[in-house]
């Protein structure tokens, strides 16, 4: 537990010492904060519905969130075991008295805190708009519970595509493209006919298990379904790093 | 008490090429054991099979009695090692560096500090502590992975050509400095330079093309391979004079001259088991003002 600790604070130190971080970290500012813009134009207008809320729409209900999402999660994950595998610290790192499982988690949970950081930081747009009207804490909360458990699932994505190459270039475009087919399982549903197939789909959908944390809906199925995607990508990295070919 | 290192029939295989051929030796407690061949021969690969990095094919690895393969972890706990390349983080400063390997190699984190400037003391780094990695040279990324290797407290130290790529003045330092540490613990290094061996280590493993060749201490071994001596000479003079040079040279008992066409280079074979230790360099420099 102590060498896990040690292991995601470089791994935590190492994201905010990177430039990356800073180029990421402003190009997610910069969206979310014309998003929350935009969207508060959009719900002042008199013409809309009064019962739509903000954080139905700030997470998930927007093109941009996802674009985000399916952007952000790749250049988080990509220098995570590529750039120790080119520079050849991975060889120190493997022979430290840590196991392979260590590593691999504390990878993760580096990649994953720097995320969840930069998210939380959006919270401040919802205490400025606390001071202009009356809001409804819980569907933000869930909200954000939901683009951390996604996030979860989309850096576990990113680490195992990592973990197969030397170059960061790669193994972003491995992520992104992996994410990406994760992300438009459900749309195959409108394609297929057989019924059973059609639930399984549906079952796999990241997109649709999504809607219900913004509406403020918490139900432990699509909960225990990310925890268990984390799980296997988290597994299958293990097995990846332990293998011969791709340990260096 | 079981070896410091006992390797066993360990084959390492590779899809196109057999790395290491069942190769099987020990490394004693305290001891300090030269793992001497060339380049592409199987060191750095038995090394890092020996630090849990890689996986035989078949043979068993124990550190101090426990099988490498089961309890990975564990073996590392008792080994300090470090690679052929020291890579390390360069944005971190030394100090920075060195806390943080020792937190993962689990000192505890009120005896770190404590560790820190015991192992900067005995490299030599307590001026370069706060300066950042990326910008120091060879010499100091090399010393500050050997601190790195020591700040365990490992029993066992692995050190895979510790001297390549360092100046001449930062060779003798790092020689002195690994005769010192091996008061206090179990030393493996490989090297391909033979001088390196006699002046640092109590024995020899010789290894070549995957194979280990002779296990012996370095005197022993010297006596084994440097028995033949080759002279390049090269001669001027009349060719009559180098003639007789080269008679002359055949009289001498134990050397053979090979005289290559046309008769200016000379090849002087000088067999020291033969000379029984008679200083022949006058002999074999002589013809040269022929």
């Amino acid at each position: 537990m102590r060498n896990l600790i040690a292991l995601t604070s470089r791994e935590w130190k190492a994201f905010w010492y990177s430039p990356i971080a800073y180029v990421v970290g402003g190009f997610f500012l910069i969206m979310q904060g014309w998003v929350f813009w935009l969207l508060m134009a959009v719900l002042n207008d008199p013409r809309v519905d009064p019962s739509w809320r903000m954080s139905q729409f700030f997470f998930g209900g927007t093109f941009f969130y996802w674009l985000a999402m399916l952007v952000m999660a790749p250049v988080l994950t990509m220098r995570t075991f590529s750039e120790e595998k080119r520079t050849g610290t991975m060889e120190l790192l493997l022979t430290a008295p840590v196991s392979d499982l260590q590593v691999v988690v504390s990878k993760f949970l580096g990649a994953w805190l720097s995320y969840s950081a930069l998210w939380m930081s959006t919270a401040i747009y919802f205490f400025v708009l606390r001071r202009y009207t009356p809001l409804d804490w819980g569907p933000i909360l869930t909200g954000y519970a939901g683009t951390l458990l996604l996030g979860a699932v989309l850096i576990a994505v990113g680490c195992w595509a990592s973990s197969l190459t030397r170059n960061q270039v790669i193994a972003a475009v491995v992520g992104f493209v992996v994410m990406l087919l994760l992300f438009s399982v459900g749309f195959l549903e409108t394609f297929i006919r057989d019924p059973e197939t059609r639930r399984l789909i549906t079952y796999l959908a990241l997109l649709e298990h999504f809607q219900d944390f913004s509406k403020g809906v918490v139900d432990t199925r699509p909960i225990a379904f990310y925890l268990s995607l984390v799980v296997a990508a988290l597994f299958l990295t293990v097995r990846t790093i332990g293998h011969p070919r791709w340990r260096l | 008490m079981s070896a410091a290192i006992e390797v066993t029939n360990l084959t390492k295989r590779y899809p196109t090429l057999t790395a290491l051929d069942g190769i099987s030796f020990q490394v004693q407690r305290g001891e300090i054991m030269g793992f001497l061949g060339p380049n592409g021969a199987g060191k750095t690969t038995t090394l890092r099979i020996l630090t849990g990095l890689l996986e035989p094919t078949e043979g068993t690895v124990r550190v101090e009695g426990i099988d490498v393969s089961t309890h990975p972890v564990d073996v590392r706990r008792r080994i300090g090692y470090l690679p052929e390349n020291v890579s390390l983080y360069p944005e971190l400063r030394v100090e920075e560096y060195l806390l943080y390997r020792a937190a993962i190699k689990g000192v505890p984190r009120g005896q770190r500090r404590a560790r820190l400037d015991e192992v900067l003391q005995r490299c030599a780094l307590g001026d370069v502590r706060r300066r950042i990695i990326g910008r120091l040279s060879k010499g100091y990324r090399q010393r500050v992975g050997l601190s790195d290797c020591l700040i365990g407290h490992p029993s066992i130290l692995i050190l895979d050509e510790p001297t390549v790529g360092l100046d001449p003045h930062q060779i003798r330092q790092a020689r002195d400095l690994i005769k010192e540490l091996g008061r206090q613990a179990t030393i493996l290094l490989s090297t391909h330079i033979l001088p390196e061996v006699e002046m640092i280590c109590h024995r020899v493993a010789i290894i070549d093309k995957g194979k280990i060749i002779a296990v012996d201490s370095p005197d022993n071994l010297r006596k084994a391979m440097t028995g033949t001596q080759v002279v390049h000479v090269s001669l001027r003079g009349e060719s009559t004079a180098i003639e007789q040079a080269v008679t002359q040279l055949r009289a001498i008992p134990g050397l053979t001259a090979d005289v290559r066409v046309p008769l200016e280079e000379v090849f002087i074979r000088l067999t020291t088991q033969e000379t029984d230790g008679k200083d022949r360099s006058d002999a074999v420099t002589e013809p040269t003002h022929a």
